[in-house]
């Protein structure tokens, strides 16, 4: 939410139009109050717009909130490094601050980083912001940033992302408000890649974080009980003037998703995440909630490994690919809150996105074609698990679709936990469940290169791989886009993964709460509503 | 006098024999968790984890060491008191476990003193009239009760009593009462859904046992004498019957400190059920190991104690 | 022809509410039976874009969550949940007396150690159990069967002993052993029969109990294989619409209901009429 708009008014002028507002006033009389003030006429309906909004739109300091996540266990942790599901997300985002924050449209802004230059990529100097202070009321310095960075790339710190951060060969503070970081390779995405919540800033030196958290977030830590919930009470020194507008925020875990609707239309909570498709319907017609739905680009996919049989076959590759009714998928499953996808991994909404591949049907008849011709029959079982947003009821409904082209596809529903470490990338045939990313290259270098850590389908694409080195380094933003639309169709054509849908993330909250957006990284505003959102009276 | 000798004797030798079962509980825990797949390393690391990473978290957490090493120094840090390490809090599994044990102690408790006097009177109720109308009420009720799926009724409840009459919350986080009424608004649905699993057994059995009772020639004689079926059943069939009903309520009662992992999860309470069904997410030993040494350590003084009531009660069982 | 002749004689002399749950029992027995060929549907078919639909000619359950015929779910439903809890309870309730027979009647250290191990395996709580034996071996029937015997039978076990232990001290078992006979005469003749009722009326509940710990599993994601079902997965995975009072979640909660109920209230009156043999 960008607060910065071009006004030909004085503040106190502005002022006065919002009071009039407030008072009642009818676009008439503003509109004549505004000429009044000698505004033109043509720049008056843009103005009119925006003092609306502001009136609407005024934040109210005050007031506590708590907010029901979804998962909630005996692992949460302060520790950004060890941050694993949303609920750490959304903590860590309340205590501390990141180098750089992204908005709404998944681009990266300054945040602790008033500047940031770079010298080919590679080398990168980000200027930090001044008079920024712990919670404990130490300063930023560029130490606390050194330390936070490098920390990752300690094996015994346990970071989720230190494969990541192995990139940065060097940290060093390199003047008395400045870090220096040079990359191994070159990467134009670092300021997106530093976003991330495992990449938010800690204090220098810190090494236990099981009962205090000290950061420069909007909130401090008032209670942290592992497995029960997190309170955080404001930061009055918050580096972001007016921020954040409630006294406190309570996070709490509900794991039964009845239960967290029960609890938020009982009045319990005042936000809930990951509401059901099928429970919209019920929090919509309650009066005083709402339900925020936000498009993204979460997907599970059905993998199919090629370093296995029958799977490396690339007719039942593509057999399987035409089986997969994504219309069903997306009104049966997901009740239409999804956008149906087309077998690779940038959804439309992404700057990205080439429009100009065509959509792959479902098509029983080529199936049966193509099984025919891999000469595969019988039964091929297909691991699934709650792990993978929908995964079950989508393997349920495929195998009622392959049953039609003369295939067996038993679904072998595992326990969601241990599901990563056991089951994905572990059988010939599954789900796989995939987080938005903010930047293509991040998602193809982690996901679809030959030795990308995380490479579902086992596939090797040298004309792949180079493409996404070429795009990595183009700096004219057409002919990166071309290259990215070349990468979509070579994974849409020869990539041993069906994609049925993007998946929308849906949250309920009562109509109290003013100023929830979308940040499509992920629920609750990108896990960062803590600083966004506040209670009308 | 005899009567307490017997019962010192018993109390020894069921302390003895107790060790023996925790030590039992504890190979059989043991084993159980370690053919799970995965390990705390790779549970912590989830989707991140590299084989360099898992490997550096296991040697922190001592996974490393083979699985008799570990047992073994496991058992040695109990007879100490020590519990060890929790792998995914980082904090002491003796901490983590204060925090929930009281909850849990407490729900369990309070659903006792509820469930417990009116499983008993039901029961004794059916007995004495049995065959008549109220038996086959009482009888359709409790397994009525029993037949709903517990997250159904806890559901049901919630949907109710918090959503649409608002008179109780749906969460029972139980962090900040402050009065007996606030107490009372806290609890009365998870013990309501609670109630509805355990009287039943404690219900039936005490209706089979009394009836059992009233079957016996002694039961005929004092009716032939004139006795009214309530005295009947009172001073005469109960004492005898007390052994079984015992044993019931124990099993139930036990029944609520480790089974109610689906009422602490609707409800959000931090008990001890949930925080086992936790730690086997994420493949936490210790805390499994503790937990499951507290639920046997209860279950034993349950029995125990219903042990001693069955014999002080039965005069036929004092003189073994 | 004698032993039909004989079971009719007893369902024509059980009391009303015998009768109501004989009928019930013979119901499910024969839904578990045939079923699944009965299904209009196949368990899995998406057949409707609406989901949690009423009532209708059409599908006169209603549809589930996914769109799917309710009542060729609960058809197949049945047939996992009577065949799994028929399974397991039996076990767990023989296993469970024979045992405590033998510890009862030998009594000694014999006695001792299955009571231990006996008490050990209660103590673990079933849920638990099973998320583990789940999550180590797989989710097939045959698994499902054995965790919910294991998980019972210590009960089974335990209430059975009290009950031996009791009857042992009554005189006519005292004149037995007096009298120098066998233990498993004493176990089979004279302890067994006094037994029968209080564990009939247990088997009755063991038997719910393992169709609740199949709807506790489903809670926890175990369970049978998608797209089969046992009743509580159906009343677990369609608790969405228990808002608008969907059949979807109405129905298998009541077929569960009618299950077990009745299969008790023929125990009960089976029971009742074996007491009144005794008396007579």
């Amino acid at each position: 939410m960008s607060e910065e708009k071009n006004l030909f008014l004085d503040p106190a002028g502005q002022r006065r139009l919002v009071d009039a507002l407030a008072r009642g006033a009818s676009r008439r009389d503003v509109l004549r109050l505004m000429l009044s003030m000698g505004i033109m006429a043509s720049a008056a309906g843009g103005l009119l717009a925006f003092a609306t909004e502001a009136h609407a739109q005024t934040p109210r300091r005050g007031g506590r909130i708590r907010a029901a996540l979804g998962s909630i266990s005996t692992a949460d942790t302060l520790d950004p490094a060890k941050g694993s599901n949303g609920t750490d997300y959304t903590r860590h985002n309340m205590l501390y601050s990141g180098l750089t924050q992204l908005d709404g449209s998944l681009a990266p802004q300054l945040a602790l980083a008033e500047e940031i230059r770079n010298d080919k990529a590679t080398v990168w100097t980000f200027k930090l912001r001044k008079g920024v202070t712990f919670h404990d009321g130490s300063p930023l310095t560029p130490a606390d940033v050194v330390y936070s960075l490098n920390r990752h790339k300690d094996a015994a710190t346990g970071s989720k992302v230190k494969t990541v951060a192995d990139q940065l060969a060097e940290v060093k503070a390199s003047g008395p408000d400045e870090v220096q970081v040079r990359l191994a390779a070159a990467n134009a995405d670092l300021p997106v890649i530093l976003a991330a919540t495992h990449f938010l800033i800690v204090k220098d030196g810190t090494r236990d974080f099981s009962t205090a958290a000290n950061g420069t977030g909007p909130y401090k830590l008032k209670e942290f009980t592992p497995g029960v919930r997190t309170v955080g009470t404001r930061n009055p020194n918050y580096w972001k003037p007016g921020r954040p507008y409630l006294d406190e925020v309570e996070l709490i875990g509900i794991q039964d998703e009845p239960a967290r609707m029960n609890a938020l239309l009982s009045g319990d909570v005042q936000m809930a995440i990951q509401v059901d498709p099928r429970s919209v319907g019920r929090v919509r017609s309650t009066p005083g909630y709402a339900v925020l739905e936000t498009k993204s680009g979460l997907y599970t996919d059905l993998v199919m490994r090629q370093d296995a049989a029958p799977t490396n076959n690339p007719d039942f590759v593509l057999a399987m690919k035409y089986l997969i009714d994504r219309e069903q998928a997306k009104n049966a499953v997901f009740r239409g809150f999804a956008v149906v996808a087309n077998d690779q991994p940038i959804p439309p909404s992404h700057r990205y996105y080439f429009a100009g591949l065509p959509q792959r049907p479902y098509d029983v008849d080529k199936a049966k074609f193509h099984l025919k011709k891999a000469n595969v029959s019988g039964s091929m079982p297909v691991v699934a698990s709650a792990a993978a947003n929908g995964s079950i009821e989508m393997g349920v409904l495929m195998q009622q679709s392959a049953q039609k082209a003369g295939i067996n596809l038993p679904v072998n529903r595992v326990p969601a936990d241990g599901y990563w470490s056991n089951h994905w990338m572990k059988h010939p045939l599954f789900f796989g469940n995939i987080n938005p990313r903010p930047s293509a290259d991040q998602l193809f270098t982690q996901f679809f290169k030959s030795d990308a850590p995380w490479n579902e389908c086992g596939w090797k694409n040298p004309q792949f791989d180079q493409l996404v080195l070429a795009a990595r380094a183009e700096p004219d933003d057409a002919k990166r886009k071309q290259l990215y639309g070349d990468m979509q169709v070579l994974i849409h054509e020869k990539c041993g993964l069906g994609i049925p849908v993007f998946i929308s993330f849906l949250e309920g909250y009562s109509t109290k709460v003013k100023g929830l957006g979308s940040i499509p990284i992920g629920g609750f505003m990108g896990f960062m509503f803590a600083e966004h959102v506040w209670l009308d009276g | 006098m005899a009567e307490k000798a017997l019962a010192a004797r018993l109390i020894l030798h069921r302390v003895g024999l107790g060790v023996l079962t925790l030590l039992i509980v504890s190979a059989v825990i043991f084993t159980i968790t370690n053919l799970l797949p995965g390990d705390a390393a790779q549970e912590a690391l989830g989707q991140s984890a590299t084989a360099e990473t898992v490997a550096a978290l296991r040697a922190q957490y001592g996974l490393d060491k083979p699985a008799p090493v570990r047992y073994a120094s496991w058992l040695s840090g109990l007879a100490t008191g020590n519990l060890g390490q929790s792998f995914t809090a980082s904090m002491p599994v003796r901490d983590l476990i204060a925090t929930r044990l009281p909850k849990s102690l407490l729900l369990a408790a309070v659903t006792a003193a509820v469930s417990v006097p009116i499983a008993l009177a039901m029961g004794i109720l059916a007995a004495m009239w049995r065959g008549g109308a109220l038996d086959r009420v009482l009888s359709l009720a409790t397994i009525s009760m029993v037949a709903v799926p517990e997250f159904l009724v806890a559901t049901i409840a919630v949907l109710v009593f918090a959503v649409k009459l608002r008179w109780f919350p749906a969460l029972s986080n139980a962090v900040d009462i402050r009065d007996a009424g606030q107490f009372v608004r806290t609890y009365a649905m998870p013990v309501l859904t609670l109630c509805f699993v355990v009287i039943a057994q404690m219900a039936r059995m005490t209706r089979a046992a009394v009836i059992d009772q009233l079957g016996a020639s002694y039961v005929e004689m004092a009716v032939l004498k004139g006795a009214k079926p309530a005295r009947v059943a009172l001073r005469h069939a109960l004492p005898n019957a007390i052994g079984p009903i015992a044993n019931a309520v124990a099993l139930s009662l036990s029944y609520l400190l480790g089974g109610v992992v689906i009422v602490e999860t609707i409800f959000n309470y931090p008990g001890l059920a949930s925080l086992m069904v936790d730690a086997v997410t994420n493949r936490d030993m210790p805390v499994v190991q503790a937990c499951a040494m507290i639920f046997c350590f209860a279950y034993l003084l349950l029995v125990l104690a219903a042990d001693l009531v069955a014999i002080l009660s039965n005069p036929r069982l004092r003189h073994r | 022809m004698d032993i039909a002749r004989s079971g009719w004689r007893t369902a024509a002399s059980l009391p009303m509410a015998g009768r109501v749950g004989l009928f019930f029992v013979l119901l499910w027995l024969a839904i578990a039976l045939f079923g699944p060929s009965l299904a209009p549907h196949d368990v899995g078919a998406v057949v409707s874009p609406d989901v949690f639909a009423p009532l209708s000619a059409a599908y006169p359950l209603g549809t589930d969550y996914l769109g799917r015929d309710m009542l060729s779910r609960i058809l197949y439903a049945g047939r996992f949940t009577i065949g799994l809890a028929l399974v397991a309870a039996l076990a767990a309730s023989v296993t469970g007396t024979t045992l405590a027979l033998i510890a009862a009647t030998a009594g000694g250290w014999v006695d001792e150690v299955t009571s231990r191990l006996m008490d050990a395996f209660i103590s673990i709580p079933s849920k638990m159990l099973a998320l583990v034996m789940v999550a180590a071996f797989g989710s097939s029937v045959g698994l499902l069967i054995l965790t919910a015997a294991l998980s019972y039978t210590p009960g089974a076990f335990r209430i059975a002993r009290s009950l031996a232990v009791n009857v042992k001290t009554l005189e006519y078992v005292q004149a037995a052993r007096a009298r120098g006979e066998r233990l498993a005469y004493i176990a089979g003749v004279e302890i067994l029969p006094n037994m029968v009722n209080p564990m009939l009326a247990d088997f009755g509940l063991r038997f719910v109990f393992v169709v609740l710990l199949l709807s506790g599993m489903s809670f926890l994601g175990l369970g049978v294989q998608p797209p089969d079902a046992d009743l509580g997965s159906l009343v677990r995975e369609n608790i969405g619409g228990l808002f608008e009072g969907a059949p979807a979640v109405v129905m298998p909660a009541i077929a569960i209901a009618t299950l077990t109920v009745s299969v008790n209230l023929l125990i009960d009156a089976l029971s009742g009429r074996a007491t009144r043999a005794s008396e007579s």
